[in-house]
């Protein structure tokens, strides 16, 4: 195995085009997991750690651009996440275990593409889109044109994620993100990721997407249709529960099957809304 | 055959130059090469916290870090941790609660404890469980672990 | 009021060593990290071992091929069972080969073994082995493998269907005819998983063969260095005089290391590669290969009169024991022993089988068979109170094991303190407040309060110690048990401190080597503290002999006027200025008259042999039973209404544990094995699919954390002594997982109305229950 700790994004990308098993490094803990049991052994390692670009942050008018090599841990403490945008927050946040917190990365998560895993689901919620460079220069696109299957990214050979773009988001709105799992430091059974927004006691704006309930995040415009316009009473959640789990495709697993997930979707719905709603209200 | 890589890694203070294969961790290489055996193997997966070591004070898992990236960075193992021959306050609170049992899962508590600590010098239960939450222990089912460890702030 | 007999008076401690929280002297080495676990050890041209593992749950072996793997450079030695004497063992049934030979019997099970110079090289080796076989049709659960035509898994060895490894039948009383007369009658089928011990130390050993003599050196992570000896002369056929075991610190143990795990194989390896062999398994190779709980399904029915009287208990209890019987007749024979509970039942009717699958082998685990039994008799005796419209607690207290009074099969309870611990734990617990006005709680989520009645057994078989006293008056004691991390070193230090009025700096307590420490059976079925604490003591009492002996001449008192006095001091009573020290009588013994003192203690608990004249017994293999302990459980916890997560918020266990040596150690152990219990109550369960394992990781497979567990886990040690263990001491280290799974089931039937008879209580199977509860359709409940 042939290991690289590149400086900028090109010297990455030429390195990458020199492997044809070349695998970018970010924060290593689900790459050297699969490596220690066996599962994968790229030719060439591309570490990603020195590329400063890598790990910057920018805010703009618009939103905030985030690293592909944030760690969790400081997307979890970025204080400029507010709003809508909190969705990912509280996503990274809660997500593993503490120390997994400390070493995985943003970029990881997306490029990984585990259906089980919450931050890509948390991206979709919050509109997020991303950056990419590859030996034809660099391209953003929505994050849900990212995530194709799961892990499977439409990354093309030789790119690389540098960034990500979280957008503002409509003022007033609240993100927030709910986990379930079987024990605290486990991958959730299911997540619910949403931004809502509240005019007085109707919901003017949602967007809800949910983890382990398909192969890529699950977000069904017409069930939030459902709920904009409505008071978020049961038979609304209910509505939008009905079409989250008719578009749904669960993982069916030691965490719970099919069937389970299928029941906790409209439930954990009902819960996440009623917690979103009342952080809008504070 | 794999390439080596040679990398300096700062260890406690102490500067250790290696060349190692890159698929190699941080866990293999402390064990292996340097013989520093108080970092323990428990999974190998990111699933059971013994081998956490601190980089730059924080905690995070040596199986899960290729050494090749950390050069440079300040690495705390269960080896440095006392100093002058003294344990540590954390160390000294579970040895006397009688804490201990079959010790595997101590090195990594206690370094998840010692960050812990330092960033927050009087936790309560709470937030000493959620400081544990990478780190399994399967014989003391955590209560007296936890109180040793808060104890060690003021709190009961 | 209390029935306690009035105990016998048990020896008194001198000194203050007894009864103190004294810090364990391994704690200190092991915070540091400088503790030695086997695979921290390393010996010149050490090479690494490794396995692999059967694709298949059921299959003939029908060729090898290792020549790919030989030839991979850096590798020393590749071992099928062609390479292997034709040895199988077993504990009880001889059934298991080190290497799977002719077939295998579960996917994972080891078929070949590796040395090489790294263990990446062996790894790679693994890989390049070619094995063909023929795959057999799979009997992958209890009720497969008992269908007329199953799948054979072992050569037949006698009468009845040949995948039944145990069967025992055991009746007392009359029960067919008096169900009529039984007010209540409950009846239902229970089910427990396969619980794993993920001890957080994988299983590991290193082997060294000395070349000039032959002799071969074991270092390994077990319970108990003497089996390991003598498992390990028999599968190789060596004598055991040519095997030494030692013992480094254990990274936990919990039942899964009383049998051999892979101390054989990686001595065919060290003699195959002429070189020492480290082999550590990964927690995958852990987890597929070496043992677990047994899975349990239990039918059981019990019946009671109006007044609260149960009268007759009807049990089939099924365990699968997987591909190898392993322990699992004792377990049976444990499980079948204990079905009826710490209850005084006349009429009973237990049949128990232990049933081979082609699924990893099940064997001991932290209170042997008897959780799965506490587990379906705690909830139906739950349920008959509810059907009598009594409180739990009282229907228990009303049909408790009274001092006196005999178990089933006929051995009698000695200190039967189950109603004390009952009373103990209703008070502590504010039973009646909590379980009438359940805390209030969030929207959406619900509390109630469970509790469970344990009876357990400490002691069996044997163990020796041997006491020395050192010229300056300090004291050896070697024992050959391991200590687990339990603190079992710690408590027998200070049992030998308190026979010898010592501090417990004038012990050295020796670690286990079979080359010096005498005999021990096994750290295992909580007999450790009770067992080898009878020893010290005795052994002890003959250095005290031997010590009032010379200093009656010393001192020249008759040794009828002698006293122990604190700190290593023989004096007379009455008499506070005469005295002489340990270390005097010690230089008079060695120089003057009489030679060294020392002395040595055996004992094998005696075993109870059932009385037949009143149970009638079919298939029970004998076995030492022990001596009876008991305790109470209660926990509190909140079910989520929206998700059927169940989270304990507090939980009181109340044990007699007869004399606490250690306290802290004591609550130690009732806290862990409350937890052990909460996760084989909630979320523990190895998962098969079309049989093969689909959780053999930490990942996979949770075990719970600091964040899934109170702190409030209140141990509460009542300190009843009696019996023969240390100053009346009782054990205690299985005690506490026996009871917490029923506790923790019978409270969310408190928190919710639903039933569940099937443990783990996963969210799903508590939402199940729950909206099987609230359908209106339904009428029982
Ligand atoms: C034990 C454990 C528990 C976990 N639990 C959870 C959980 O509960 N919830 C949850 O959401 N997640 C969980 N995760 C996943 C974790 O949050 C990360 O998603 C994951 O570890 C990947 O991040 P990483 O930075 O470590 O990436 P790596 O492991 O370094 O990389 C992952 C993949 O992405 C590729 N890659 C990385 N960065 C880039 C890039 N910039 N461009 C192109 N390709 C790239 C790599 O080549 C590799 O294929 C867990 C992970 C572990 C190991
Ligand atoms: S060994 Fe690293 S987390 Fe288990
Ligand atoms: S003390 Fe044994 S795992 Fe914690």
């Amino acid at each position: 195995m042939r290991y690289a700790e590149p400086e900028t994004v090109e010297e990455g990308l030429a390195l990458l085009s020199t492997h044809d098993d070349a695998r970018c490094l970010a924060g290593g803990a689900s790459l050297v997991s699969r490596m220690n049991a066996g599962q994968v052994a790229p030719a060439m390692l591309v570490s990603l750690h020195r590329i400063d670009e890598l790990a910057t942050t920018t805010e703009s008018a618009e939103g905030l651009w985030l690293g592909a090599m944030s760690i969790h841990r400081a997307v979890a403490t970025e204080a400029r996440l507010r709003g809508a945008m909190e969705v990912v927050r509280s996503a990274a946040s809660q997500l593993a275990h503490p120390a997994i917190r400390n070493m995985a990365t943003l970029g990881g998560s997306l490029c990984l593409a585990d259906p089980k895993t919450e931050l890509p689901a948390a991206l979709v919620a919050a509109s997020a889109r991303v950056e990419v460079a590859g030996p034809a220069g660099r391209r953003s696109l929505p994050v849900e044109q990212l995530l194709v299957g799961a892990f499977q990214t439409s990354l093309g050979k030789g790119e690389l994620l540098t960034r990500v773009f979280l957008p503002r988001g409509l003022g007033g709105a609240v993100g927030h993100h709910l986990r379930f799992s079987r024990v605290s430091a486990d991958y959730p059974t299911v997540s619910v990721s949403l931004v809502l927004a509240m005019d007085g006691e109707t919901c003017s704006h949602a967007r809800v997407v949910l983890g382990s309930c398909g192969p890529v995040p699950l977000h069904v415009d017409a069930a939030d249709a459902v709920l904009v316009g409505s008071r978020l009473e049961a038979r609304d959640v209910a509505e939008a529960g009905r079409l989250l789990v008719q578009a749904s495709a669960p993982l069916d697993d030691v965490r719970g099957s099919a069937e389970y997930r299928r029941m906790l979707i409209p439930r954990l719905l009902g819960r996440a809304l009623s917690q979103a709603r009342e952080l809008a209200h504070v | 055959m794999s390439d080596k890589v040679s990398l300096s890694l700062t260890i406690n203070g102490a500067q250790h130059a290696l060349t190692v294969a890159p698929e190699r961790t941080l866990l293999d290489v402390l064990r292996e090469e340097l013989r520093m055996t108080g970092t323990r193997r428990g999974c190998d997966a990111g699933d059971c916290g013994a081998c956490t070591v601190l980089v730059d004070g924080l905690p995070m898992l040596s199986c899960l870090s290729l050494p090749a990236r950390l050069g440079g960075r300040d690495i705390r193992t269960i080896e440095g941790v006392e100093s002058g021959g003294e344990l540590h306050p954390v160390q000294r609170a579970l040895v006397q609660h009688g804490a201990v049992q079959c010790g595997f899962c101590m090195s990594g508590i206690v370094l998840a404890a010692k960050a812990l600590l330092a960033r927050n010098p009087s936790p309560t239960l709470d937030e000493v469980r959620h400081a544990l939450g990478s780190n399994v222990c399967r014989c003391s089912g955590y209560a007296r672990v936890v109180e040793a460890i808060a104890s060690v702030g003021g709190r009961p | 009021m209390s029935h306690d007999a009035k105990p016998k008076p048990v020896p008194v401690p001198v000194g203050e060593v007894v009864g103190q929280s004294v810090p364990k002297p391994d704690a200190r080495e092991k915070v540091t990290g400088r503790a030695l676990y086997t695979d921290d050890l390393v010996l010149p041209g050490m090479l690494h071992g490794a396995l692999l593992g059967s694709p298949h749950p059921h299959a003939r072996i029908l060729a090898y091929d290792t020549s790919r793997a030989k030839a991979l450079p850096g590798v020393r030695a590749v071992l099928t069972a062609e390479d292997l004497p034709p040895v199988d063992i077993g504990p009880v049934i001889k059934d298991q080969p080190l290497l799977a030979r002719g077939k295998v019997r579960y996917a994972g099970e080891p078929v070949a073994a590796v040395a090489a110079v790294d263990l990446p090289t062996a790894r790679r080796a693994l890989e390049l082995i070619d094995i063909r076989y023929e795959v057999l049709p799979a009997a992958l659960d209890v009720d497969a493998a008992l269908r007329p035509d199953a799948p054979v898994i072992h050569a037949p060895r006698g009468e009845g269907h040949p995948n039944v490894a145990t069967h025992i039948r055991l009746v007392e009383g009359e029960p067919d005819k008096v169900w009529a007369r039984c007010d209540a009658i409950i009846e239902d089928v229970y089910e427990t998983p396969a619980q794993q011990h993920v001890y957080l130390e994988p299983c590991t050993t290193l082997a060294a063969v000395d070349p000039d003599t032959g002799r071969i050196t074991i270092h390994t992570s077990t319970q108990t260095a003497f089996r390991v000896q003598a498992i390990t002369a028999e599968a190789l056929a060596v004598p055991m005089s040519r095997i030494r075991v030692q013992v480094p610190r254990v990274g936990g143990a919990f039942g899964g290391k009383v049998e051999s795990t892979n101390q054989p194989i990686t001595v065919a390896l060290a003699k195959a590669a002429g070189a020492p062999v480290r082999l550590t398994f990964s927690r995958t190779d852990d987890m597929r290969m070496m043992r677990s709980r047994h899975g349990a399904r239990i039918y059981m029915r019990t019946g009671a009169t109006r007044d609260g009287r149960i009268l007759a208990r009807q049990v089939r209890i099924h365990y699968d024991t997987g591909a190898y019987a392993d322990d699992g007749p004792f377990v049976a024979a444990i499980g079948s022993y204990f079905s009826r509970g710490p209850y005084r039942i006349p009429h009973v009717d237990v049949e128990c089988w232990s049933v081979y699958t082609n699924k990893l082998r099940a064997g001991a685990f932290r209170g042997f068979g008897n959780p799965q039994v506490h587990f379906a008799s705690e909830i139906q005796v739950d349920r008959l109170a509810e059907a009598l419209g009594m409180d739990p607690i009282e229907l228990r207290l009303r049909n408790a094991l009274e001092t006196g009074e005999k178990w089933l099969g006929g051995a009698p309870v000695e200190s039967g303190t189950l109603r004390a611990c009952l009373e103990k734990a209703r008070e502590v617990s504010d039973w009646h407040r909590r379980r009438e006005r359940p805390s209030t709680t969030s929207p959406g989520k619900r509390r109630g309060l469970g509790i469970a009645a344990v009876g357990h057994v400490s002691a069996l078989l044997g163990s020796s110690a041997t006491v020395r006293l050192n010229e300056d008056g300090t004291v050896n004691v070697s024992t050959g048990a391991v200590d687990t991390g339990q603190g079992s070193d710690t408590a027998l230090a200070q049992v030998a401190a308190g026979a010898l009025g010592l501090s417990l700096e004038q012990i050295n307590f020796s670690r286990p080597d079979t080359d010096t420490s005498p005999y021990d059976w096994c750290t295992g079925g909580t007999r450790t503290t009770f067992t080898v604490g009878h020893v010290i003591t005795e052994a002890c009492e003959q250095v005290r002999e031997q010590l009032f002996e010379h200093a009656s001449a010393i001192l020249e008192r008759p040794v009828k006027q002698l006293e122990l006095r604190p700190g290593g001091v023989v004096g007379v009573r009455g008499e506070p200025g005469l005295s002489t020290t340990f270390g005097a009588i010690s230089g008079y013994a060695l120089y003057v008259a009489g030679g060294p003192i020392i002395a040595s203690s055996r004992w094998l608990f005696p075993a109870w042999q059932l009385d037949t004249r009143r149970t009638k017994v079919e298939g029970l293999p004998s076995m030492g039973n022990g001596f009876f302990v008991f305790a109470a459980q209660v926990a509190e916890v909140e079910v989520d209404e929206v998700t059927g997560k169940v989270d304990v918020l507090e939980a009181w266990c109340v044990h007699d544990v007869g004399r606490a040596l250690n306290p802290a150690a004591a609550a130690g152990q009732v806290q862990g094995g409350f937890v052990q219990g909460l996760g084989y109550a909630l979320t523990e369960e190895l998962v098969w699919k079309d049989g093969h394992l689909v959780n053999p990781s930490m990942s996979g497979y949770k075990v719970p954390g600091a964040l899934d567990v109170p702190v409030a886990i209140h141990p509460v040690l009542l300190e009843r002594a009696f019996g023969p263990g240390p100053f009346g001491a009782k054990g205690v280290a299985e005690v506490g997982v026996v009871g917490a799974a029923p506790a923790i089931i019978n409270a969310i039937r408190h928190a919710t109305g639903a039933r569940l008879n099937q443990i783990p209580a996963t969210g799903e199977r508590v939402l199940r229950a729950l909206l099987a509860h609230e359908a209106p359709a339904t009428k029982d409940g």
